[in-house]
């Protein structure tokens, strides 16, 4: 008897029971295939018990016995006794030898011993909390940083070929658009960008010239004193709005005591007094236009009209008779404009732009949050060295340059939130007091 | 009846998006939005009336334009980002199931793109867009490398990653080596903010700040995520600029990096620069490799530099090559044109200054040596980009020094930073003692060295020409630092000019009169002019390296002007006779000079009257207060100039006597 039986006849497996073949019961993992497994199972049982039938050579299988054993009625009893079930189970041994359970030592170490832990796979509580902020959308970096291979800017644009089949259509490309050319929003009062390195002036020198540090010593004094002056107006102006407040609040109530104070109000209707009873006049509604009074209109106008026409074509013919004194009105305020720009470039010194000085910003900002303030990069009469070492840098660098993306309206401000928003909490009182009975 | 039209559906309205619309739109997160706007150079903007685009009351909505976003659409990068966010939502719900190991893998094989085939992204396309030409990178990066100069001195923390710093310091070291190969820096400027540094890149001005070492403290109020998304961008443009840069000098680009040079603060001395020759082939093939074929026009450039450089090694030193290039540049180049001015009273001009190779190499020949107080990487990098070839340092500073031997006899010139340091009385004695020990004793000298303070290098490169070393000895009071990036204004006083080129024919005249002895000061003046050269070329030979303490340099000064003095006298005594006849025709051209003056200044006004009454009341008031503004200015550099003018006086005064 084969092992695995192939299929006995020339059909599909079938499920059990197969009603028909459209359900799921038609499906192959229902597909019955339990003789398959019999099969399994009676070839290892098999093998156990010492190899497959039916590889076996039928001389190992078969003996010719052409003459009888004599010696059997000798050797077995006369009645032959069967042992227990539970002995002959024991008895049986697998042909199969078993797998030695012998620890050996493996043939290469590199000389370490292994750590001894109980759990290799474990993640340290440092890579958890920062698992838990990339969960958060915290993650640094995701640039990849490689170094330069090639010339970004030699690389040519491939020359499309695919003239070849026109069948398809060619991929067409998102265009950028114009106002991606734009240049952003300045906050300056001028709106002109602003540069993003400022060339620095005499007066930010570690070792200034006298002239220079002192005029950017005044000019930052008389700022800080007109800041100083303002601050104390506006503390006054608080001061002087909060006591008028104050008093009229008091006058209010003083009034309110009066009135309370009387007994009824002096201009009663009951006395025959009443508001705005005389000035009632009876308004005129609008009549209806006549026909004659329309045509009236329509010539008035048409009279104003052609007068307006004659004054113009009048002040016309006159401004041509005067072409060559306004030509040369023209001339002169064109010098006069040319002036005005010279005189302009000689106080704004004619090449102050780009270097740093006062910035006049615009009053709108962009954003929510205010442009923080410059801060003051000055250094003290007191603490001016002319040697290097001992310079003292003024100002923050980091500060400067996020301000000037922020001027230059690349970015908008910011705040700083040094905390998370808590959830807020409310203060209540337990019940309990009602359950509390005398 | 005309239709009634909705709000919102057309006009101003559709031009521009809310960030919240965007950010709804565009299904990403705001902090992934921010990012994306920075790199792509997407900005706010402000429609010209809110309360048409808005539906909200809100004054602060920020706007966009919409086609910017519609474009966004289109981002490649858009894909990386809603990546990210799905990696971050499998490593959360991971971590909410307790899986903190599976949260782990998914971390880690995300950030392990050669074995998942996920790679992380970079920012070469969006820099090729930005900048479509090199010029325009190049005009970008006064912004680009501040950010990067500052990024690299700040101490790491949580917020900026040490890796990041790393980077930043590196590729700005790489630029700073190719500043000092192609000597391409022109200016610096010690400022109480940082260092300033200007060079001139393929005739683009490059105006760039470097914080001083260990200043910088991290605030609080500064966003370091939008700074770093900055840098980020910044650092991979700066990676294209340098290749590009470094190509065009036939070097090859990355530098060799030594890391072990590099933690010893060897800083630019970690890395060493190879012409393309050496690792050609290698490099060749890699380059051909990528997708991206270089330009043939510049690759048959590249080659014949290549070739050059191969034949000037063949020939000599490198130093050779360099100089016969040099010197051929400038017979090509001949005479630089001079542009003048077409019209009198225009503007003044820049004039193309020429690159001539004697202010490039501005410290070729010398060998400085820096004192351990002084800043060693600025010293360093503005020595080497001005042609010193051997830079010594204490120990102290860091390695990579060309000797850390204080008592080297190559060493020409000591910068030292310290309140005074006296001569060594029995120098000669002491000096093979001396030699044998490596340090001096402290605030000793070593005899034929020219000892000077920092800022003498910087104003010798800001005038390209070495100043005087003995007005920046050790101790002194030094002169004023002034910017190099002022430009004077026309009229205006500028205290590194001499009197005569800058004060206007009235002041002159005046000034003239003023004195009473008349020509014979005026005589002396020029007598004096010619005396201060000769002092001039006399500190050239000082410095040219001869040793001598400096009391005696001041005797032998002393000893020029004497003689010149004498043949001053010599000179009047002759000519007196002469002067005194032609006295009275100077008198009287001078006055009639005076004459005409008063009398165009007298025209000048009336014109400027006539022309006033035509302005409206406004714009009369705005010309009078520039005017005034202006006449005050000039009435300060008048004065400026009065007190220097006396000044001088007096110095004759005391020279002659």
């Amino acid at each position: 008897m084969p092992v695995i039986q192939g299929p006995t006849s020339g059909d599909a497996p079938q499920t059990f029971n197969q009603p028909s073949r459209k359900g799921k019961k038609a499906w192959r993992k229902n597909v019955d295939v339990t003789e398959v497994q019999q099969g399994l199972q009676d070839l290892n049982e098999e093998i156990i018990q010492g190899g497959v039938i039916r590889e076996k050579d039928s001389k190992d299988l078969f003996t010719l016995d052409t003459t009888r054993d004599t010696t059997i009625s000798k050797r077995l009893p006369k009645h032959l006794k069967k042992g227990l079930k539970a002995d002959e189970i024991i008895a049986a041994r697998s042909a199969v030898p078993a797998v030695s359970l012998r620890k050996r030592p493996s043939k290469t170490t590199d000389g370490i011993l292994p750590v001894k832990r109980q759990r290799t796979d474990w993640v340290s509580q440092k890579e958890l909390s920062r698992l838990k902020r990339v969960a958060d959308g915290q993650h640094d970096n995701t640039v990849e940083v490689r170094d330069a291979t090639y010339d970004l800017w030699d690389a040519e644009p491939k020359k499309s070929e695919v003239q070849i089949d026109e069948f398809f259509p060619e991929p067409v490309h998102a265009k950028t658009p114009k106002s991606m050319k734009q240049a952003p929003l300045s906050l300056l009062a001028n709106g002109k960008t602003e540069a993003a390195v400022q060339r620095p002036t005499g007066g930010y020198s570690y070792n200034p010239a006298f002239s220079d540090y002192e005029k950017r010593l005044a000019a930052e004094s008389a700022k800080a004193i007109e800041a100083e002056e303002k601050r104390l107006a506006d503390l006054e102006a608080a001061r002087v709005r909060a006591e008028a407040a104050a008093r009229s609040a008091a006058e209010a109530e003083a009034a309110e005591a009066r009135a309370n104070m009387s007994e009824w109000e002096e201009d009663s209707e009951w006395e025959g007094f009443q508001s705005g009873a005389e000035d009632g006049r009876p308004t005129k509604l609008p009549q209806r236009k006549t026909p004659q009074q329309r045509n009236r209109m329509k010539r008035r106008k048409e009279e104003e009209r052609l007068q307006k026409h004659k004054a113009a074509m009048k002040a016309r013919r006159v401004q041509e008779q005067k072409i060559a004194e306004l030509a040369q009105e023209v001339s002169e305020k064109e010098q006069l404009r040319a002036l005005m720009r010279q005189q302009r470039a000689l106080a704004a010194g004619s090449d102050s732009e780009g270097e740093i000085g006062e910035q006049k910003l615009r009053r709108k900002q962009l954003g929510k949050y205010k442009l923080p303030e410059k801060d003051l990069e000055l250094v003290l009469p007191d603490e001016l060295q002319d040697s290097l070492r001992l310079l003292k840098p003024e100002g923050n660098m980091m500060r400067d340059r996020y301000r000037s993306m922020l001027v230059r309206g690349k970015v908008e401000a910011r705040r700083h939130l040094p905390f998370k928003k808590q959830a807020k909490r409310k203060v209540t009182e337990k019940w309990t007091h009602k359950d509390f009975v005398i | 009846m005309p239709r009634i039209k909705k709000k919102g559906q057309a006009g101003a309205a559709k031009n521009y998006v809310t960030r919240n619309q965007a950010i709804r739109k565009l299904q990403i997160s705001l902090p992934d939005f921010r990012k994306l706007c920075i790199w792509k150079g997407i900005y706010p903007r402000e429609p010209r009336s809110k309360k048409k685009v808005s539906k909200s009351a809100t004054s602060s909505t920020t706007f966009y334009y919409a086609k910017d976003i519609q474009y966004l659409l289109h981002e490649p990068l858009l894909q990386k980002f809603r990546d990210q966010k799905a990696l971050e939502k499998k490593i959360s719900k991971a971590l909410g199931r307790g899986d903190v190991g599976d949260a782990a893998r998914l971390e880690k094989n995300a950030a392990r793109p050669e074995k998942t085939g996920k790679p992380r992204y970079t920012l070469d396309h969006v820099i090729k867009e930005r900048y479509p030409t090199f010029i325009d990178a190049l005009r970008d990066l006064d912004d680009c490398l501040s950010m990067l100069f500052l990024f690299a001195n700040l101490p790491s923390t949580s917020s900026v990653p040490a890796k990041m710093i790393d980077r930043c310091s590196r590729l700005c070291l790489e630029f700073q080596h190719y500043l000092i190969s192609s000597r391409s820096l022109t200016k610096s400027f010690l400022s109480i903010k940082g260092i300033y540094y200007q060079a001139n890149i393929k005739g683009v001005d490059v105006l760039w700040l470097v914080p001083y070492k260990f200043n910088q403290r991290v605030v609080g109020d500064v966003d370091f995520r939008i700074m770093g998304t900055f840098v980020e961008f910044y650092m991979t443009l700066l990676g294209f600029v340098n290749f590009k840069l470094y190509t065009s000098l036939g070097l090859k680009y990355p530098p060799k990096f030594d890391q072990v040079m590099d933690e010893n603060a060897a800083e630019l001395g970690a890395f060493t620069l190879e012409g393309l020759t050496i690792a050609g082939t290698e490099n060749g093939k890699q380059i051909e490799s990528s997708t991206h074929k270089p330009d043939p026009k510049v690759q048959a450039e590249v080659d014949k530099v290549l070739k050059q450089i191969g034949n000037g090694e063949a020939n000599d030193g490198e130093d050779t090559t360099a100089q016969d290039e040099a010197a051929e540049e400038e017979k090509a180049a001949g005479e630089l044109d001079k542009f003048e001015v077409a019209a009198k009273g225009g503007d003044v001009l820049p004039q193309p200054e020429a690159s001539d190779s004697s202010k490039r190499s501005l410290f070729a020949n010398t060998t400085f040596f820096l004192s351990r107080e002084t800043p060693r990487q600025p010293l360093e990098l503005l020595l080497k980009a001005f042609g010193c070839k051997r830079v010594g340092w204490d120990a102290v500073l860091g390695d990579g020094a060309y000797t850390t031997n204080e008592l080297d006899p190559s060493i020409t010139h000591q910068i030292v930073d310290r309140p005074s340091t006296q001569a060594a009385a029995e120098a000669s004695e002491d000096a093979e003692d001396n030699q044998t020990s490596q340090k001096l004793a402290a605030n000793r000298r070593v005899p034929g060295r020219v000892y000077v303070q920092p800022q003498w290098v910087w104003d010798s490169v800001n005038d390209g020409e070495v100043r005087e070393p003995h007005l920046y000895a050790p101790g002194t009071s030094l002169p004023p630092h002034l910017s190099p990036f002022v430009k004077s204004v026309n009229g205006a006083y500028d205290p590194t000019m001499p009197l005569e080129g800058q004060e206007p024919e009235l002041e002159k005249l005046q000034a003239g009169s003023d004195d009473e002895e008349g020509e014979e000061d005026e005589l002396a003046e020029d007598m004096d002019v010619a005396g201060s050269d000769d002092e001039d070329e006399e500190g050239e030979d000082a410095f040219g390296g001869f040793s001598a303490d400096e009391d005696e340099e001041e005797e032998e000064d002393g000893d020029a002007s004497e003689d010149d003095r004498q043949a001053e006298l010599e000179a009047e005594l002759a000519g007196g006779a002469v002067n005194s006849k032609s006295g009275d025709k100077k008198t009287k051209a001078k006055e009639d000079a005076r004459k005409a003056l008063a009398k165009k200044s007298r025209e000048e006004a009336e014109d400027l009257e006539r022309a006033k009454g035509m302005l409206s009341k406004k714009k009369r008031k705005l010309f009078e207060q520039m005017q005034y503004t202006n006449n005050k200015k000039s009435a300060e550099d008048e004065k400026l100039r009065a007190k220097r003018r006396k000044l001088e006086k007096e110095k004759q005064r005391k020279a002659k006597a």
